[in-house]
């Protein structure tokens, strides 16, 4: 998995994640999100456009990154998943914990 | 008809030599993309569910997974010699809990039940058999 840090506009991250979050590389993730939360970051934008599959490890993870940024006041918006992991996200119900955007910028906007 | 049988080891590892096995299926049986990843969907969850909790010694012990395209249906079969553990009876997730009081794991056995169209287990000879069932490009 390949995560690229950009920042959108000042105080909002984007974290662009592509290939599989899964067993295997969601230890790098959660090391990313914990990484750029300790460093103060508060506004987050996941870019998924890219991702081809989350496994419920990596569910879990973006679950105790959003638990560890809510409670500082942070919020996390998920962008551009394709389909079939929008499918997943609402299976596990992430749309009423998480806000979830077609696009970069419609989360952005949401960030604000 | 396509099918696929692994033996897999109760080491962490074996999950990802699960994962090309299933797209090594999936290549050959044609599935669809969207097929192909709930099929890994699956097996990450059931398998490593397995691995992590079904054994209460140390020793070496052998998971069976099967793989089988008949017509428009996919079955994924595993079968373990672990503790009975039956996950039609866990509990549905409440989904409607704020992010603080969400639960950070019990979503594997619900999104299992979600993918597919079918789930029946069985405990047979000390044995769990866990049987899934799927309509090929049903989304």
């Amino acid at each position: 998995m390949d995560i690229f840090q950009t920042t959108a506009e000042p105080g909002i991250v984007i974290l662009t994640l592509s290939g599989k979050l899964d067993a295997e590389t969601t230890p790098q993730f959660a090391e990313v999100i914990n990484g750029t939360i300790d460093r103060g970051e508060r506004r987050i934008i996941l870019d998924m456009s890219a991702l081809d599959y989350v496994s419920s490890v990596g569910l879990r993870a973006l679950i105790l990154g959003a638990k560890r940024l809510t409670p500082l006041g942070g919020r996390m918006v998920l962008s551009g998943p394709q389909d079939r992991i929008l499918k997943l996200l609402e299976i596990s119900g992430f749309t009423s914990i998480f806000t979830i955007t077609a696009t970069r910028d419609e989360a952005a906007e949401k960030l604000r | 008809m396509s099918s696929l049988s692994a033996v897999l080891r109760n080491d962490r590892s074996e999950i990802l030599r699960m994962a090309a096995l299933a797209e090594q299926f999936g290549a050959e049986a044609q599935l669809p993309e969207e097929d192909v990843m709930t099929l890994n969907l699956v097996l990450d969850e059931i398998v490593a569910n397995v691995i992590e909790n079904a054994y209460e010694d140390t020793g070496e012990h052998e998971i069976l997974v099967s793989l089988t395209r008949d017509g428009d249906t996919l079955t994924v079969r595993v079968e373990d010699d672990g503790r009975a553990f039956d996950p039609l009876q866990v509990a549905p997730p409440d989904l409607d809990l704020p992010i603080e009081e969400r639960p950070v794991g019990g979503l594997g056995i619900h999104i299992v039940r979600s993918v597919m169209d079918a789930v029946d287990y069985q405990r047979r000879d000390g044995r769990n058999i866990l049987t899934m069932r799927k309509t090929i490009g049903r989304t």
